[in-house]
């Protein structure tokens, strides 16, 4: 257990710079993910961190202590692959020894260990197979025994879950939720899901060309985006971003008009998010339009409202059905939040 | 059902270039074992004996000594070339240092150079240092000819490995030859079997060096059959016994490498 600091940390490849110079603290047994789209640099940060990487400049703390220049097995850290990174020629059972012998454990503590950790993830059975004899998940529960089977100072995930299928990717998401717990281990995780960000994380880091452009909870960040990228990349369906511009105290768009306490001011967009509109008859609501698409989801229905170049989508019952091009009317619920944008620099305006 | 006029043409072509390949590897096994006066006639029909293989093991051809020297030759080169060519390979795949490129072009051209332009240099050399006609000499010459073919044989095999598995154990507290010897040289064991096995049969055929800078002890095999050419004609039936002797051992390590190599393409799979 760890807290890792990163000051200053840049990162070059010649002259293209992949992540430019920030601060990151990531406090002890903090469940730290780093989210965004794939090519954003949040895979090189974490190899950064692991030592796969060299650092260009800026300092790389862990516990208190400059490791830069150590390598990565200096570091007493344990990581989880995207593609597992097993070693196909060794058994279930010498994959997740292997850590344990390369840092001289004996050969009984050795065998207690390896059984104790197979049988926390379900593989007690499985230990004198080949990964090449394992299913995807069960591959992914070896890479996994292989990272906790001794205790490092700190767990880094690059997307461990994106090669398992949606069902199972639930299911893992919750395993290891709880196995932080367990452990407490400083973790910090790499994903572009953001699904995955917000149930496990203590803290998300949303990144964007190589920058962190917020770094909150993962409450705060749903609840208040600090910008236009944050807001269309966090929840799902992710939140309606309506182009218009604020005059009277009125953000006005095409087919809309609802009060915001903001001065006038162009070029604008509005945030909400579905969950918080509802749909309604009264043709006085603030947000009107036609009928354009509606989506049933199982516990909602996705209806989706087209006005000029305005659009909106609302969740709404899932018994919910108009017809297609029919007159339809939607409503902040109350207590909505709504989200100002700059539209040029896509930074917050109120708040 | 007919089949198709192609999947005949197919067969017949098939069979038609087994036969130019094979005909004359066999017939030289059936004179290995005719009489000499069997030595020139077509036919199957001959009473077969193992006399010739006794004549050349025996005065004045003496094979014995030749066959210990090319084992010694090609086992030597080969013990030599592959654990310096896997370590080659692995840098030349893995670091990216700065004319990586353009020195992994270098050491391949010298695969350009004909041997006839370096041979005479290399009888020189060896003359100066007293090496002529030793075994010391001949594997210095085929290290020279077989480390850049297996340098690049054995990249080609660690270029196909995933890198995640050499980085997770370079986590799991394993130092860069620690990783070469536990992760890389275990799953690239099946290409670098394949390549030694490659470089001993180089080696072993290799027949203009050690004609030139041998005489007398350190003949090898395939300058050995030379002798069987004397003021008496061709002695073929000698000859063919002393091919067979030549050939079997390639034959066995070809089939070494087919049962390898269909293991190791369905092993390795990681994801």
């Amino acid at each position: 257990m760890a807290e890792v600091r990163l000051v200053d940390i840049e990162k070059r490849y010649g002259t293209f710079l992949a992540v430019p110079k920030q601060s990151l603290t990531i406090q002890e047994g903090e469940f730290l993910v780093l989210l965004g789209p794939s090519g954003c640099g949040k895979t090189t940060t974490m190899r950064m961190i692991a030592g796969l990487e060299d650092i260009t400049s800026g300092d790389l703390l862990i516990a208190g202590e400059k490791v830069n220049d150590k390598p990565p097995k200096d570091r007493d850290i344990a990581m989880v692959f995207q593609n597992y990174g097993l070693y196909p020629h060794m058994t279930v059972r010498q994959n997740i020894e292997y850590p344990l012998k390369l840092r001289g454990f004996d050969k009984v503590g050795r065998k207690n260990l390896v059984q104790e950790t197979a049988d926390k993830v379900e593989l007690g059975a499985l230990l004198d197979r080949r990964p090449s004899e394992l299913s995807g998940g069960q591959r992914q529960r070896v890479a996994l025994a292989r990272a906790i089977v001794r205790t490092p100072k700190i767990f880094l995930m690059d997307e461990p879950l994106s090669n398992l299928d949606a069902k199972l990717r639930v299911t893992m998401r919750a395993e290891l939720k709880h196995l932080h717990h367990e452990l407490g281990v400083t973790t910090i995780y790499v994903t572009h899901d953001q699904m995955e960000a917000m149930t496990l994380a203590s803290r998300v880091a949303v990144m964007r060309e190589g920058r962190i452009v917020q770094l909150d909870t993962p409450k705060k960040i749903y609840a208040e985006p600090a910008d236009l990228f944050v807001a269309g990349f966090i929840g799902s369906p992710s939140m309606n971003l309506i182009d218009g511009a604020v005059t009277g105290g009125k953000f006005r768009a095409e087919g809309i008009e609802v009060p915001v306490s903001l001065a006038d001011h162009d070029g604008v967009v509005l945030g909400i998010r579905p969950e918080e509109i509802e749909i309604v008859e009264d043709a006085s609501a603030p947000i009107s339009g036609k009928l354009y698409a509606l989506e049933l989801t199982g516990d909602s229905t996705l209806v989706t409202l087209r006005a000029g170049k305005t659009s909106v989508c609302a969740r709404g019952h899932a018994d919910f059905e108009a017809p297609i091009d029919a007159p339809c009317h939607l409503t902040p619920k109350p207590g909505a939040r709504f989200h100002l944008f700059n539209r040029e620099s896509g930074q917050r305006l109120d708040g | 059902m007919r089949k198709p006029i192609a999947w005949w043409g197919e067969r017949a072509l098939l069979v038609l270039i087994s036969v130019v390949v094979l005909f004359p590897i066999a017939w030289m096994f059936l004179t290995a074992f005719k009489q000499p006066r069997d030595a020139y006639s077509l036919s199957l029909n001959f009473a077969p004996t193992l006399q010739n293989f006794v004549t050349v093991f025996s005065d004045p051809w003496n094979l014995g000594g030749m066959v210990l020297n090319s084992v010694v030759v090609a086992t030597v080169t080969v013990a030599i070339a592959v654990p310096c060519a896997s370590l080659a390979a692995y840098s030349f795949s893995r670091f990216r240092v700065r004319g990586r490129k353009f020195l992994f072009f270098l050491i391949l051209s010298t695969q350009f150079i004909p041997a006839v332009v370096i041979v005479l240099p290399f009888f020189l050399m060896f003359r100066n240092l007293g090496l002529l006609d030793t075994r010391v000499a001949l594997i210095i010459v085929n290290l020279a000819i077989v480390t850049p073919f297996v340098i690049w044989m054995i990249k080609g095999f660690i270029d196909a490995i995933p890198t995640d598995s050499e980085e997770a154990a370079m986590i799991d507290g394993a130092s860069r030859l620690r990783v070469i010897k536990d992760i890389v040289l275990p799953m690239a064991a099946p290409g670098i079997l394949t390549s030694s096995i490659f470089c001993f049969i180089l080696t072993w055929n290799e027949f203009l060096f050690a004609l030139i800078l041998t005489r007398r002890d350190a003949v090898t095999l395939p300058v050995g059959l030379v002798s069987f050419r004397t003021e008496r004609g061709d002695l073929w039936e000698l000859m063919s016994a002393a091919g067979v002797m030549i050939t079997v051992p390639i034959f066995v390590m070809a089939m070494l490498i087919q049962k390898h190599f269909t293991r190791g393409m369905t092993a390795g799979a990681v994801k």
